[in-house]
């Protein structure tokens, strides 16, 4: 367990289920969007994987920046918008630290914020890789 | 600008966040009805000052400049906008933000995530008959 992930567990008071699990993504969530999907469009899970994987980062930066600037406005907004969407496909670890770093407060344990924003880049990628994998499969 | 068959067709959804925007336009379209969208509140006011010609509204409850409750009471102040049915969506399942909503004026609440199950009867709650998935146009 990486220092990020203990750090999460001491501090979290929400199921971490979520992130013990071995994968970053539940397809059983993203795929059940497949009904909604009709035969003369393009792939609807491939567009919401791309679209995620566009709009993701820029989250990620806007954490990113907000953890250095100490700025809880903006760490508030970038984790709740990268919580929705992240729920809403099934990138639940993302979605679950996303949602302790929204109820944290980055001036009052900084070093804390700190470590759980890097366990959350490195389980975005650890999603991304996922969510890549299941793209290719559905193109190929 | 729009006629009545055509206003009637047609949902004003409002959202920053472009994976949810799709999840529910899809969701929408599958209905049958028109999607008119836009990426955040103060795109959707505007939109709203010259065009009542919608049949719904959905709105993101946390927007960048204009906020999802914003709007709303905008609309309810407006005579020609009073009558829309709107759906809010929210990442918060707080019962009290769900009470701010109806108070505001919302029609509907959903909250994220949701499920394809859960949208469509949210907006059959909204819009009145809508189609099952499969059977959509």
């Amino acid at each position: 367990m990486s220092i990020g992930e203990r750090t999460f567990m001491e501090n979290s008071e929400t199921n971490v289920t979520p992130l013990l699990s071995a994968e970053a993504v539940d397809m059983s969530v993203l795929k059940a969007f497949e009904e909604m999907h009709s035969d003369e469009e393009s792939d609807l899970i491939v567009e919401l994987i791309d679209l995620y994987l566009e709009d993701a980062p820029i989250r990620l930066k806007e954490i990113r920046d907000a953890v250095a600037e100490n700025d809880a406005s903006l760490l508030k907004r970038a984790t709740h918008s990268l919580k929705g969407s992240s729920s809403s496909i099934g990138v639940l670890q993302v979605a679950e630290i996303c949602k302790k770093l929204e109820q944290m407060d980055c001036q009052e344990s900084p070093r804390q914020v700190e470590a759980i924003a890097q366990l959350l880049d490195y389980k975005f990628a650890k999603a991304s890789e996922e969510l890549e994998a299941e793209r290719q499969r559905r193109l190929s | 600008m729009f006629t009545i068959t055509q206003s009637s067709r047609r949902v004003l959804v409002a959202d920053d966040d472009p994976v949810m925007r799709k999840l529910v336009t899809t969701a929408i379209q599958r209905t049958g009805l028109v999607v008119v969208t836009a990426s955040d509140g103060r795109e959707a006011y505007r939109i709203l000052q010259s065009d009542a010609g919608f049949k719904a509204a959905v709105f993101d409850m946390m927007m960048p400049h204009l906020k999802g409750l914003d709007v709303i009471r905008y609309m309810r102040t407006e005579k020609r906008l009073m009558r829309i049915p709107i759906m809010i969506i929210s990442a918060e399942q707080d019962i009290k933000l769900m009470a701010n909503s109806f108070a505001a004026g919302a029609t509907a609440f959903l909250p994220k995530p949701f499920t394809p199950e859960q949208i469509r009867n949210t907006l059959h709650m909204l819009v009145g008959n809508v189609k099952p998935t499969r059977q959509a146009a």
